[in-house]
């Protein structure tokens, strides 16, 4: 039942042209990230000439393939983070909002699997086109930097996945809670805020799934230590699990 | 048997009673009105039948099975709700496709129901269907997994008279293969297809039964009679122990009697023994609309 559940979800995907605009724009920031890197001191050494400002001296390090991993992952975490939000964020609610929902569920189909589906829906599409992206973004970085250190970029990339877990698992739960698409927002930035505000407090870092993004920039900046991140990766799968589990148990009570 | 039975079934809503001890029973094979005003717990009982809200308290037996405890019977029913909504990016022939995937129903079903709602050639998306073109998709998609049970919530409602009669007629020509529960607060369209009707009002049942004996129930002994001299008949009728009263209403007289059989026999007898002719003659019988607001009020 979930896998049908899953196929009537990429059904809407393709129809709605959604899953274009996750794929194009990942694939996008797979192929620019390098391409930036690469070329952003000959960018600005450029400009500085036309700009007429010939006895300013500006001197920048020859980049590297770590300025392309860093400018894919601030990518990752800021343009495609937002996209995936605004594209997940009503798959519940909205449904909950059109009533489309109960026609499923008056048919018997169970809540439970249904919101599963659409999760893991969302996790396989995700994952999927990250991978490419990642793939994309290691083949022009060791085009165009002939070097790439596969265990740093692909520990990284891990960190991301597991991050994305959770910003998955609190997309259901802020779905499931909401009644539309504002009120899932909203719901889902008040909790994503107290999550950010806990970064102000350095002890709470190894609970606080925010942090994995600065471990990702340490892993591609210096060295990768899975044990540094042991905590962190735990306490964030636990948070997604909770997350999952509430989101699930809040729509089995719910009353559509 | 009894395809649908309710046992004392309440739904709260904080301090509101939307539905109060609602005890009802729709036979097998029927079509099943269940009529009241606005907000008198029509949708409420439905969504309760149907796993969408659970009960206060209360149960409900839905063929053979208790709602509290089983699912299962929900695989049996086809459900429309009162304002039907699909995805709207998708053609007719798309959405029932995807359900028939996830009902396990084999794809041909989808051509034959969309055939029976006149939709077969519908290329456009639902988004742009009109009202009344949603209405019988909808129906379409209760037809789908061929359930022994419909529930439809107003399915009439926001109709014109012509989407309206389209809709009845496809009610009516299911009757017999199906059972139909079939909520509504217009009075003719049960008037003209259901064979049995409640009517709920502020959550409470007032009244469970068979439209024809309703009306003989509630039959206010109504004869119209037109001869060709209604002067005489007036005078030889009016002081009769069985009737009421009598009105005129243009060449005819309206009698309000109390005993039909006194009534029969004595009526011909006068008119033969006064040589009148007989032009018209008429036992009046309620409608479900006088029955409705007497039982309400």
């Amino acid at each position: 039942m979930i896998w049908k559940l899953m196929k009537k979800e990429l059904k809407e995907f393709l129809k709605t042209g959604k899953i274009y605009v996750l794929l194009f724009s990942l694939l996008f920031f797979g192929i620019s990230s390098p391409i930036i890197a690469k070329f952003t001191p000959e960018i600005i050494e450029s400009l500085v000439k036309n700009q007429e400002m010939q006895g300013l001296i500006i001197q920048l390090p020859p980049p590297t393939w770590k300025d392309a991993f860093m400018q894919f992952f601030k990518n990752l975490n800021q343009i495609v983070f937002l996209i995936i939000v605004l594209l997940f964020i009503g798959s519940i609610s909205e449904e909950k909002n059109k009533n489309t929902a109960s026609i499923f569920i008056a048919l018997g189909i169970d809540r439970k699997k249904w919101i599963l589906s659409k999760f893991l829906f969302q996790i396989i599409i995700t994952y999927t086109f990250l991978l490419i992206s990642f793939i994309a973004c290691t083949y022009y970085t060791y085009f165009l930097f002939s070097k790439f250190p596969i265990q740093n970029s692909l520990s990284a990339m891990l960190l991301y996945f597991i991050y994305i877990f959770f910003i998955l698992s609190l997309i259901i739960f802020s779905s499931s809670l909401g009644n539309n698409f504002i009120q899932s927002a909203g719901i889902f930035l008040g909790i994503f805020i107290i999550f950010n505000l806990l970064s102000i407090f350095p002890n709470m870092d190894p609970y606080n799934p925010m942090s994995l993004s600065s471990l990702q920039n340490e892993w591609i900046l210096k060295s990768v230590i899975w044990k540094d991140a042991l905590k962190n990766i735990t306490f964030t799968l636990i948070y997604s699990f909770i997350l999952l589990i509430s989101g699930i148990i809040s729509f089995e009570r719910q009353e559509l | 048997m009894n395809i649908i039975e309710t046992f004392n079934l309440c739904k709260y809503y904080k301090n509101k009673k939307a539905l109060d001890n609602l005890n009802l029973e729709v036979p097998d094979g029927i079509i099943f009105g269940y009529l009241g005003p606005n907000g008198a717990g029509k949708t409420t009982t439905i969504r309760l039948l149907l796993n969408l809200a659970k009960p206060t308290n209360g149960y409900a037996i839905i063929m053979g099975e208790n709602i509290l405890k089983s699912k299962n019977y929900l695989r049996k029913i086809g459900f429309l709700p009162d304002v039907p909504n699909f995805y709207n990016y998708f053609t007719a022939k798309e959405y029932l496709k995807i359900l028939a995937e996830i009902l396990g129903v084999d794809k041909k079903r989808v051509d034959e129901v969309l055939e029976l709602v006149d939709l077969k050639n519908e290329k456009k998306r639902i988004g742009t269907f009109s009202r009344g073109m949603k209405q019988r998709l909808g129906i379409a998609q209760t037809l789908l997994h061929n359930p022994k049970l419909l529930i439809l919530d107003e399915p009439t409602s926001a109709l014109d008279p012509q989407g309206r009669k389209e809709i009845l007629d496809l009610i009516k020509s299911l009757k017999g293969s199906k059972t139909i529960f079939f909520s509504t607060h217009i009075l003719s369209d049960v008037e003209k297809i259901c064979d049995k009707v409640a009517i709920i009002k502020d959550g409470k049942l007032l009244l469970n039964e068979n439209v024809e004996e309703l009306k003989k129930r509630y039959a206010k002994r109504l004869i119209t009679i037109e001869v060709d001299n209604k002067d005489i008949l007036l005078e030889k009728l009016k002081d009769k122990p069985w009737v009421i009263n009598i009105t005129t209403h243009n060449k005819s007289l309206l009698l309000n009697i109390n005993n039909i059989s006194m009534a029969q026999k004595e009526i011909p007898k006068i008119i033969s023994e006064n040589n009148l002719s007989l032009i018209h003659f008429e036992f009046l019988e309620p409608t479900i609309e006088d029955i409705f607001f007497e039982v309400i009020s």
